[in-house]
This record gives structure tokens, sequence and C-alpha cells, in this order.
């Protein structure tokens, strides 16, 4: 009779403060918001809930089906220039009205980017764009310098989000100029179109979103969600046990189960579109000779890591493709092979002397990372390979004396452009940060997956590519993890297929609390 | 009338000529975990770092899934967790061991020097004294590893400075009190130099209050250094430190509770019996408890 009460009150448990109002317990919180500077996995959580883009997508299917958003309708009216007409009547979240001029600043400011963090972002993704110019007060122009493939997905971009012009250059010095202080104070008091305005915002600790009545769409369906940074895991599930959250993010398959046993409470889970990668530096000298890091590579069991890390439901790639890429996905390309005989015989030929390979990890950052890190070094050990494991939160991708670590390759847009196109092209952040590099034929191969417009010559470009990153590793996509997020059962939500990984889309539709 | 003992005298006797039940057992347990620590590689089942991928968070004996050898379960990469731990011990001890010979042979000769010199070096020495024990040492201890990394010799250099403090000022005031004693200014008027005054004469004097110190230094210090080794910023993976399993095996503690409270159980068993066995040492030590 009283478990027969408890669990009758347990089953009646409000969300954490009201009916419309959720507190999420999120494993890492940004240290600035701003869509366009940002890439991270931690901001990509926050931003769509708050900003726009011209075009969007359905988020509920794989597959790209574009969608008007602050732009009602779009055309090439020649190969390299694309006209959007722009949504009348929408405001921004500090009530200005939404004009031509403010998409202007906010394509311009990556397009023909000044402040450094812009600069980074738009040329690793947006440089085939040179401007976007006003047409009249509800029409705008995107120039491209070449026929570009890409059209909707590149102007769907979280980078390109819109922003206040106005808003944002009077936040400090000349009101009228955007300086770079400008942006930096944008990023700690952002304001955008979307359903939610960001009402605080603490570095590092905490976000507020409060429903944005002015949105021009459907009514978002919560008025008030909190997000609270938790960084230990055991810390959010307690935290979700005891109703202090509602929804916690990042939770490891073998921690589930303790969700998953209280009838209270459920998990909803996906295979991110996201890499966690092993890099190695080309560069470092004890590892010039391509057969040591084939080696490293070879001797990787990652169907074991994921069977034993993330319990068989990640998915282990042969080749640095995702289904998410469409007509590019390409998983009949076998470019990452467990061959551990393979790699002791390359050691051997390489005259590997047994000198000690470091593997760099934060403690942390990425789910399992030094659990993997851990395994590998096994890995590496029953081959032949000297490993050890260096624990720091300090990025060490751009040292010189980086030799190897964990890292992730996100699909930042649904094209092989976007996940490894965007880390690995000619000048791209892994060749800019020295341990990776390309020659002419490389960047031949690149432009004609890059920018050729027939599809099957981009397939064709993008498996030769492939096989260059075979002959000469530094990229070994070792998983996508199975990332789970765990909640009251009160609450209908789930990861959506067509987003960018860690989305937290609260968005009409996509949330639904039963109780409401 | 009925003649009452002196209470003083009987609680001392207790103290200093009878080994109590909780002294015995301390000792015991002292004994045990020194003898597991030391014989470690001989008597664990597994060696600490091999790793059964597929036999994860496997439970200790007498629990559903107990995986057949493991005793003590396994952690999250399939590890023997009573290998980790004993292994763990093992380095941790070395540790503080190594540690609290740095102190001592800091703060000892330094309280030496501040005893026989005194004037502006006893002055400098007591205030660098004064400055390491107004300021918290686990934070002096993270700054320097931060900046320092945290490789084991960088850790032993911290460790070691950590309580130097107590040998020193243990030091000087035994020296002040030897040097009024009449076999040492005998010694000086005999015309004795002070290195052979302090060799011949003072240090075999400090020998029993310096064990005392080392004692329960070496249980403060293998706080400390599990302290840091949970920060992360101690003994760092695969090589295990029971405080460094505390560590990472927190996220565990729901699911896998076995992989903390193993090397926890460990860590408080260790720092009880060696401080009571230090204790013990002081009160065997202290000639006013022992002579009574």
């Amino acid at each position: 009779m009283f478990r027969l009460m408890l669990a009758t009150a347990l089953a009646a448990l409000p969300l954490a403060a009201s009916a419309q109002e959720i507190t999420v317990g999120a494993a890492n919180m940004a240290a600035y918001l701003d869509p366009g500077r940002d890439h991270s996995n931690v901001g990509s959580q926050f931003y769509y809930n708050s900003f726009d883009t011209l075009i969007d997508r359905d988020h509920t299917k794989l597959a790209p089906e574009w969608e008007p958003a602050l732009a009602t309708s779009w055309e090439l009216i020649e190969p390299t220039i694309m006209e959007l007409k722009l949504r009348e009547n929408v405001k921004f979240h500090n009530g200005d009205a939404m004009t031509a001029d403010d998409v202007i600043f906010s394509l311009n400011r990556m397009m023909q980017a000044t402040f450094p963090p812009y600069v980074v972002r738009a040329k690793d993704r947006l440089a085939n764009f040179p401007m976007a110019e006003k047409v009249d007060e509800h029409t705008i122009r995107i120039r491209a310098n070449r026929e570009e493939p890409l059209w909707e997905t590149l102007i769907s971009l979280q980078q390109v989000m819109i922003i206040p012009e106005a808003y944002t250059k009077a936040l400090t010095g000349d009101p009228l100029v955007a300086e770079d202080s400008d942006f930096e104070a944008f990023a700690l008091a952002p304001v955008g179109t979307g359903p939610y305005r960001i009402e605080t915002f603490q570095p590092g600790e905490s976000l507020v979103w409060e429903r944005f009545d002015n949105f021009w769409g459907d009514k978002a369906p919560l008025e008030r969600v909190n997000v609270v940074q938790i960084s230990e895991t055991a810390s959010r599930l307690t935290a979700l046990k005891t109703g202090e959250a509602d929804i916690i993010t990042n939770i490891a398959p073998d921690q589930l189960s303790l969700i998953d046993k209280d009838k209270n409470l459920k998990t909803a889970g996906s295979a991110t579109a996201l890499f966690h990668v092993m890099i190695m530096n080309q560069n470092h000298p004890k590892l010039e000779d391509p057969r040591i890091r084939q080696a490293m590579s070879l001797a990787i069991d990652r169907d074991a890591l994921n069977e034993a890390l993330w319990l068989g439901k990640g998915v282990v790639p042969s080749t640095h493709t995702m289904a998410e890429m469409g007509a590019l996905h390409q998983p009949d390309l076998v470019t990452f092979e467990y061959d551990p005989e393979r790699a002791k015989a390359l050691l051997k030929e390489a005259g590997y002397d047994g000198f000690e390979i470091t593997f760099d990890t934060a403690p942390s950052y990425y789910t399992n990372g030094l659990l993997a890190a851990q395994a590998i070094m096994e890995m590496w050990a029953a081959v032949g390979l000297n490993g050890k494991v260096v624990v720091g939160d300090k990025w060490t991708g751009n040292s010189p004396d980086l030799m190897a670590r964990n890292w992730s390759n996100p699909m930042y847009f649904a094209d092989p452009f976007g996940s490894f196109g965007v880390m690995w092209a000619p000048d791209g952040p892994s060749q800019s940060e020295g341990r990776f590099n390309t020659d002419a034929d490389y960047a031949q191969k690149w432009e004609r997956f890059r920018y050729s417009t027939d599809l099957e010559e981009r397939k064709v470009a993008y498996a030769e590519l492939m096989e260059r990153v075979k002959e000469n590793p530094a990229v070994l996509p070792l998983y996508r993890p199975f990332e789970s997020w765990g909640m009251k059962n009160a609450i209908n939500w789930a990861p959506m297929p067509g987003h960018i990984p860690y989305v937290l889309d609260f968005r009409a539709g996509s949330i639904t609390l039963t109780d409401s | 009338m009925v003649q009452l003992a002196d209470p003083i005298m009987r609680l001392s006797k207790r103290k200093a000529n009878q080994t109590n039940f909780i002294q015995k057992t301390a000792i015991a347990i002292a004994i045990l975990l020194f003898a597991s620590a030391f014989f470690a590689p001989l008597i664990v089942p597994f060696d600490p770092l091999d790793q059964s991928l597929l036999s994860r968070l496997r439970p200790p004996l007498g629990f559903e899934r107990f995986a057949v050898g493991h005793w003590a379960g396994t952690d999250e990469l399939g590890r023997d967790v009573l290998s980790r731990a004993l292994h763990g011990m093992r380095l941790t001890l070395s540790l503080a061991f190594a540690g609290a010979v740095i102190g001592l042979l800091i703060g000892g000769t330094l309280g030496l020097i501040a005893g026989l010199r005194q004037g502006w070096a006893e002055d400098a020495i007591m205030s660098l004294v004064d400055m390491q024990i107004a300021i918290p040492f686990t934070l002096v201890a993270l700054l320097i590893l931060s900046l320092m990394g945290s490789s084991l010799t960088v850790l032993v250099m911290v460790l070691g400075i950590a309580g130097w403090e107590q040998y020193a000022r243990i030091v000087r005031a035994e020296v002040r009190r030897l040097s009024a004693l009449p076999f040492i200014e005998a010694a000086w008027t005999a015309g004795a130099g002070p290195i052979y005054i302090a060799w011949r004469h003072v240090l075999p004097n400090l020998i029993s209050p310096l064990v005392v110190q080392f004692t329960l230094a070496l249980s403060n210090i293998v706080i400390l250094e599990s302290t840091l080794s949970f920060l992360g910023l101690g003994v760092q993976p695969p090589q295990p430190s029971l405080g460094s399993m505390v560590g990472l095996g927190r996220d565990y503690m729901p699911t896998a509770p076995w992989i903390v409270l193993v090397p926890a159980a460990l860590i408080m068993a260790l720092t009880f019996s060696v401080q009571i066995l230090g204790d013990w040492l002081r009160d065997r030590a202290d000639v006013r408890l022992r002579d009574r």
C-alpha cells in the first residue's frame, strides 16, 4: 500500500517549477554566445532557440527539406547570385524590427569579416561568398565567387544567423561603427529573432530562456527554460532523480540503466552526427614516416571500443562519412581498418625503436574520451607501440610537440564538406595549426570535391581524398558516439535527425509537456 | 577511607604502558596494509593495467554478474579493482614516504639551523614557517601542479614541502631546549664546533620526536596525495593511486560504487591506522608519560 502511494506521489511529481518551465542540467555551458564565431559542441546546444537563419530545414527528417525562415523565398538569378525575399514584421528580442540592413550586416560580418574569430569561421566554410547586398527593404542578394553546389546548405548555417545591426554597433564605442569590442560585448548579451529570448546568461554557469511573445513563427511551447551547468555525470543523474533538473545532457550508455530503471524517468538518444577522432601530427619529427601513423591507426580496434564504451550503440565508420550526407554518403569506401598484424609489420618496416608516443586528452570534455584514450594505449601496446596518455584541459592541437590526441569532427552541415571538409581543407584549421600537410594534388582533388556541381564528380573526388588520408593519415574517426539525454516522463523531447549535434531544440513541435 | 590512585597517573599509565584494543587493531591494520602494499606485485590476481573491455563494471563477489577472480569487481575499463587498489596504495604510500622524507630533511635541517644559530637566521626561518602555516597548502599545491605539470617528480616535491614546517618547529624547539642543558654547555666549553655538537649531541635526542612527527605527517600526505589525484592533478591515468581511483570512479558512483568504495576504504583505513600508530608512538616516546 505504501509503495503504491509512493509510486502515485512520484508519478505526480511536478516539473522543476511549473507546467511551462523546465530546468536543464547541462554537462557544459558556453563561455560566450555568438552563433557567428562559435562552432563548438557546447555552444551548438543553445543557438537554435534564440536565433534564426534565412533558410531553415525540416529537422525531423534526415534528408534536407528546405523551409522558409527569415527569407520567405529564394532563387538563383544567376549561377553565382541568390536573391532572397525577406519576411516582414519580424522583431528582435530587444524590440527592434528586422530590416534588410540587419540581414546584410549579419551576413557581411562573416563574409567580409575583420573580427578575428569571424575571419576563422568564414574562411573554413563561407569562403565562396564575398558579400551580401541589399536590393530593397525586403530583398537581398548573396554573391558567390564560383558556382556553388551547396547554396541552401550554407545559407542555413548557424554562423549566418541574423543579429541586429544597431543594437550590436551601439554596445560599445561609436554606435555607428561595428568594432571588435561590439562583437565581444554581443557574445555576452546576445539578441536574436528566435522563439526564446536570452533573459540571463552567466558564461560557463547558466542560461535562462524566456518565451519571446513577438516571435514571427509558432509560439514557443515553454514559458521559461533554465539551463545550469552540472559538470559531473553523477551530479546530473542525482539532479534528475531528485527533481532539481527536468532534462539532463550527455549521459554515457553505461549510466542509462540507472535512469531507465526509474519508472518516472526516461532517456532519449542517438548516434550523434559527429565523430570522435584521433588526430596525429604529420609534422612531428618522430611521426614523419606515415607507416608509424598508419600503424597507430591500424592498431585500434574501434568495434571493441564501441562495444565496450557505447554498448555497441555508436557507429564505427569505414571512412569519414555519415548517412546525413545523403547522396554523398559513401559507406562502401574502406579508409580505416583494424589490422594489428599489418600494424606490426609496418612498425618493423619503419624501424620503430619503441619511442614513447603521447596521446593527449582532456579529462572530461568528450564523453568516454579518457576511457577510450586508455583503451587505445592497450591496443597500441599489443602491436608494440609505446603509448602514454597525457591528461590536460589545454588544447594541444596547435602545438609542434603534439603527437596524437583526441578531438571531434562534428557535422557542421549535412555534406562531407561540413564534416571532413571544414577540418581538413587545404589551409583549413588542421593545416593552419601545423599538424597536417596538403599539396597541389590534394588541393586539386579538394577543388573538384568542393565545387563540382556534378554529384558523381564530387563523390569520386572525395573518394580520392580519402585515399590520400589512408596513405598519409592525420586522422582516424573512432566512432559516432551514442549521446543520451535523461528526462522526466512528462517531457516529450528527443534529438532530431536534421539538426547538427547537441542542439537543444525547444521550438514548437519539438517539445511538449504531458501536463501542459 | 579508601585511597584512590592519582587519576592522571592511572590515565597516563594506561596510555603509555598499555596498548589498548583500538591501538592493537590499528597497528595490525597498518601492518597488514603496509605488507599488502609492499608485496602487491606478488599477491594481486591481475596486472593493474590489464584491461578487459568486455568485462567492464562487474560487481564484487556476492553480486549478480560477478566475474570470477575479480573479488572486488572491475572498473570502467574492465581492470581488476582489487589489483589496482593494492598497487594504488603502494604508489600512494611510496609517494607519501618520499614526501615525508623530503619534508623531514628540509624541515629538520632548517629547524636545526634556527635552533643552533638563532639571530637573523632563526627569524628568517621561523618567518617562512609562519608563512607556510598561514597559507592553505592545498591551494599552493594546486597552483604548482597546474603550472609545472603533474609528473611524479613534481608531485613528490610538492608533497615534500607540504609539512616541512612542522619538523622545523619541533626541531628548533628541541634544539633550544637541549642547548640549555649542561652537557651541551660542557661541549661548547670544551671547544666543540656546532656541526659536531649537532651531530653528536643534538640529533640523537631528536630521533624520538621526529619519528612521531614522521608518522603523523605520513597520514596527512596520504590525504594530500589522494586529494590532488582526485582532482586530476596528481597521479595520471592509467597508473592507479588511491586518490585517482576515487576521482576517476566518481562518475560511476550511482552505477558501480565499488570502484570508489574500495580505494576510499583503503584511504580511510590507512590514515586512521597510521594516525593511531603515530599517537601510540608519541605516547611511548613521551618520557613524562612513560616514567610515571
